[in-house]
């Protein structure tokens, strides 16, 4: 049996089929979305998705467990370029978060998710059934330094997912209830402190999700037009390029960030329920070949995943939806990104190696 | 790994939270999101129709429209708002501050042309539009605007337009009226605005997030307003404004058989244009001149009728038989009653008179002594008869005018006999009543609309017999030609080589000593009647002077209308 087949007979089918159905979706949608913001920008995302997924297969054919040797030395890396971003990044929409590399712009903070949870999953892997308190405070140490370094970019979104990553590894990985509630005390003590290191924009944008219609040509507006157009799709949506706040240019970042909204202008409620359903399929599996593991180190590496896919996909559903404020965080497989499409694919290739390596043991 | 399975209910409430916002979005609610949707990318933007043209009864317009220019920025293609300004404030001479102030009021969608400056002479659109490549957004553009060829004459008919106020906007919008258009204030244009207004038409544009039109989706034309057709003769009308010139009055003139106005003038008048445009000095000057230019004197103003009174005392008395043709009545140059002397304007007195040279020379004592022989109550019989103190039917504004109702003393009623005291009369009851005389006892309804989009206004029965017996008619027609033809008749001026004309001189004694107005009422020519007309000149002093010149170019343009006329006033 050539290690191929071998690949094929273990392959979590299912898994991938979501994340497929993800990607045509989104480049489905993309097609229509960026018709008006750039007309190379569709193509160059279908070839980012092309890219992600034949690097994902080649990934699924390693063994995680070797390529885990160099998690610390990615982790590294990934932090270097995020001080590198901070001192010569490219700044864009008021933020320097890309890093020019051989022609590509690169946005390291989406390296350092996938580098934070393999480091996180090495180090947590084999602790006992309740973490020392020296390994918990370790592990905030190693999801804490990239996302202040991303808070600084300024990028709260994507801060807050190592919150998320660290929360769901370190809750599977058996984190004591009482220090874990402690934290989260401390955490909400810290919020108004919090505020103050909010930028100004990102404190509008807090507000106008309280009450949009306070500035509705300002900070609300992108919620007030994202809004709109979901709610206008109805039942069946208003059908493929023909979403008037999308090919109208209503809809702000609608390639990136508010892809949802034009999902849902377009192909309406049945189109939304569709990608909700999509990614739940998804994360199932995640979670089903989490619990298959017999690795502790590739069921965390599999939770941080879940938890980071669970988290971004909520977060950017939930904000275009106007259920949560306005942060600048991607929909994992869907957005506009070379950067996000192609990590996010890695990780799934990485959790088929999982499946693969941990069902031998 | 109870924790990791946990997990799982969190998967699961986390997509319930958001189908059902989703079914809140898009299921409950998408019908009013796809509301919002579609007011965000469609603009009706309005097309206002052409106003119908009023024609006069010859077909010439006298309220049409004229093509101006205008200078408008393109917010979508503007680039330097303060390079534009500062050209058209050059070239029109006027300040920068006042055209950004013009264009942040109009400025309202980025591919509607804001209108800055209304109106600029065509040699300057034309320097504009050659410099135009250089300030992207300027435009200069035609447009067509209410013109009235007639200028001043005909003006209170016509009437004006105006823009509507801002409390006046929700009302007029169920009858299909725009903020920015027209609306009639005055005279026909008022009367008649629901049909000259047509109906507007639109274009549906779709717009993206910048305002800036994407495509043209539907279109409906305008459609114009309804063409309107007058009785009156335009040329009569110019002409006859022309003749008052800086005095003050009004003139009517009527068919005598059908009532049809062929004429209505009032001075002092005004341009209509002036409101159209919303020239504000020029609209400030007309509110507060003391001579009220914007009043129609012709059927609102009530002036004592003085000695055309006469006619009706006249025809009383001999309906009464209190006189005959043949009574003589001595004029002593004054008549005394009670304690009071009333003088005849001839202090030296006329003598003997009987009624044809009493009209002749309008000897107030032989109409007084009639008046007294008639008593107050037939004469007030035979005032009304004739129309006095009753609305004519006029279907614009009008002044009834006014009789007393109560019992006058003997010298009240004498001076009633002559037109004197408690007694108003419009300029066009007075015309009506020199109609009755025209044709033969027939008291006419004035109009003045014949058709509307082609469709003949339907009339009333509009006359109505005045109920004088033929012979009363023709003696006091006979003292009317008399009053023009006669050496001592003190309508000489009103006489004419070309038309035979028959009249009868005014003067109505004002409030200011020895200021008065002076009437002429007549109609020519004399065997077959073609008009009927009462002219007034307020302080003008007597009738025979400048009404009388009036009446009888009156008389010769409607002896010989058009070309002929022109003619004839060249040719002496």
């Amino acid at each position: 049996m050539s290690s191929w087949q071998r690949v094929a007979d273990e392959f979590d089918w299912w898994l991938f089929g979501a994340a497929a159905g993800l990607a045509l979706v989104s480049g489905l949608a993309m097609a229509s979305a960026a018709s008006t913001v750039h007309a190379g920008l569709a193509m160059r995302h279908w070839g980012w998705t092309a890219a992600g997924m034949l690097l994902s297969i080649a990934v699924a054919r390693l063994n995680y467990r070797t390529l885990s040797e160099y998690a610390g030395l990615i982790y590294g890396l990934s932090l270097a370029a995020l001080v590198a971003v901070e001192l010569a990044g490219a700044v864009r929409l008021g933020a320097a978060r890309w890093l020019s590399i051989f022609g590509f712009s690169v946005q390291p903070s989406e390296l350092a998710k996938l580098a934070t949870v393999w480091l996180l999953a090495r180090h947590l892997a084999g602790q006992g059934a309740v973490l020392p308190n020296s390994v918990v405070w370790a592990s905030l140490a190693i999801a804490g330094v990239p996302a202040v370094l991303i808070f600084i970019q300024p990028d709260l979104g994507s801060a807050t997912i190592f919150g998320a990553i660290w929360l769901g590894i370190v809750w599977v990985a058996g984190i004591r209830g009482r220090l874990l509630a402690g934290l989260a005390g401390a955490a909400l003590a810290a919020a108004p402190l919090a505020w103050h290191l909010l930028k100004g924009y990102q404190r509008d944008r807090l507000l106008a999700f309280i009450n949009p219609h306070a500035d509705p040509l300002g900070a609300g507006y992108t919620i007030i037009q994202s809004t709109i157009a979901i709610g206008s799709g109805r039942l069946w949506g208003r059908g493929w390029f023909a979403g008037t706040q999308n090919q109208l240019s209503f809809l702000p970042e609608r390639h990136s960030d508010f892809i949802f909204s034009v999902i849902g202008e377009e192909w309406g409620w049945l189109g939304c329920v569709a990608v909700i359903a999509l990614f739940g399929l998804l994360l199932f599996r995640v979670l089903r070949l989490a619990m298959a593991s017999a690795a502790p180190q590739g069921q965390l590496l599999a939770v941080g995943i879940f938890s980071w896919i669970a988290y971004q996909a909520c977060v950017n559903m939930g904000m275009v939806m106007g259920l949560l404020p306005v942060v600048g965080v991607p929909l994992p497989l869907v957005s506009y990104g070379g950067s996000s499409m192609v990590v996010v694919w890695l990780a799934l290739g990485l959790l088929q190696s999982v499946r693969r390596a941990d069902r031998e043991v | 790994m109870d924790r990791l399975a946990r997990l799982r209910y969190l998967v699961v409430i986390a997509q319930l939270c958001l189908v059902a916002r989703l079914v809140h979005l898009q299921l409950i609610g998408g019908a009013h999101y796809r509301a919002l949707a579609e007011q965000n990318r469609l603009r009706l933007v309005p097309e206002l129709p052409p106003r119908g043209l009023i024609l006069d009864r010859n077909g010439r317009s006298i309220a049409g429209s004229q093509t101006v220019f205008r200078v408008a920025i393109v917010p979508q293609e503007l680039e330097d708002l303060q390079a534009v300004l500062t050209y058209v404030g050059a070239v029109v001479q006027r300040p920068v501050e006042s055209l950004r102030k013009e264009y942040a009021k109009e400025q309202s969608l980025a591919f509607l042309p804001a209108t800055i400056v209304q109106r600029v002479p065509k040699d300057l659109a034309i320097r504009m539009e050659e410099e135009r490549w250089r300030y992207p957004g300027l435009l200069v553009r035609p447009e067509t605007v209410r013109a009235y060829p007639l200028n001043t004459g005909a003006a209170h008919l016509l009437g004006y337009l105006s823009q509507p106020t801002a409390e006046e906007v929700p009302l007029l919008k169920q009858y299909g009226v725009r903020p920015k258009q027209l609306v009639g204030r005055m005279g026909l244009e008022r009367l008649l605005d629901h049909a000259l207004q047509g109906r507007s038409g639109g274009v549906m544009v779709e717009i993206n997030h910048r305002a800036r039109q994407v495509r043209v989706l539907g279109r409906r034309a305008s459609e114009s307003g309804a063409r309107v057709a007058l009785t009156i003769d335009g040329q009569l009308s110019s002409l006859i404004q022309a003749a008052f010139g800086s005095q003050a009055g009004a003139a009517v003139v009527l068919d005598p058989e059908t009532g049809a106005i062929l004429a209505m003038t009032s001075s002092p008048s005004f341009p209509p244009e002036a409101f159209a445009t919303a020239e504000n000095t020029a609209i400030r000057r007309l509110l507060n001149d003391p001579q009220s230019p914007l009043m129609n004197r012709a059927a609102v103003a009530g002036y004592q009728p003085g000695s055309i009174m006469k006619l009706v005392t006249a025809a009383a008395a001999l309906e009464q038989h209190v006189v005959t043709p043949a009574t003589v009545i001595n004029c002593p140059g004054s008549l005394t009653i009670g304690d009071r002397t009333i003088h005849c304007w001839n202090r030296d007195g006329h003598g003997p008179v009987a009624l044809r040279d009493a009209i002749t020379q309008s000897c107030n004592v032989y109409f007084m002594q009639l008046a007294r022989r008639v008593r107050w109550d037939r004469l007030r019989a035979a005032q009304e008869q004739i129309g006095l103190a009753h609305r004519t039917g006029w279907p614009m504004e009008e002044h009834s005018g006014h009789l007393p109702r109560r019992r006058l003393s003997e010298g009240e009623v004498a001076l009633m006999g002559i037109g004197q005291g408690e007694i108003l009369v419009t300029p066009l009851q007075a015309a009506v009543l020199a109609g009755a005389f025209a044709n033969g006892g027939w008291i006419v309804e004035p109009w003045i609309v014949q058709t509307v989009g082609g469709r003949t206004v339907p009339r009333r029965a509009s006359r109505r017999r005045v109920g004088w017996s033929a012979a009363t008619l023709d003696t006091v027609r006979t003292g009317m030609r008399a009053v023009v033809t006669d050496p001592a008749g003190t309508g000489r001026r009103a006489l004419s080589s070309v038309v035979t004309v028959a009249g009868k001189t005014g003067t109505a004694q004002t409030n200011l000593e020895g200021q008065n107005h002076g009437w002429f009422v007549g109609y020519c020519p004399v065997d077959a009647p073609k008009g009927a007309f009462a002219i007034i000149a307020e302080y003008g002093g007597s009738g025979g002077d400048v009404p009388a010149d009036i009446a009888r170019t009156v008389c010769e343009y409607l002896a010989l209308p058009g070309e002929d006329h022109v003619k004839l006033a060249t040719g002496r």
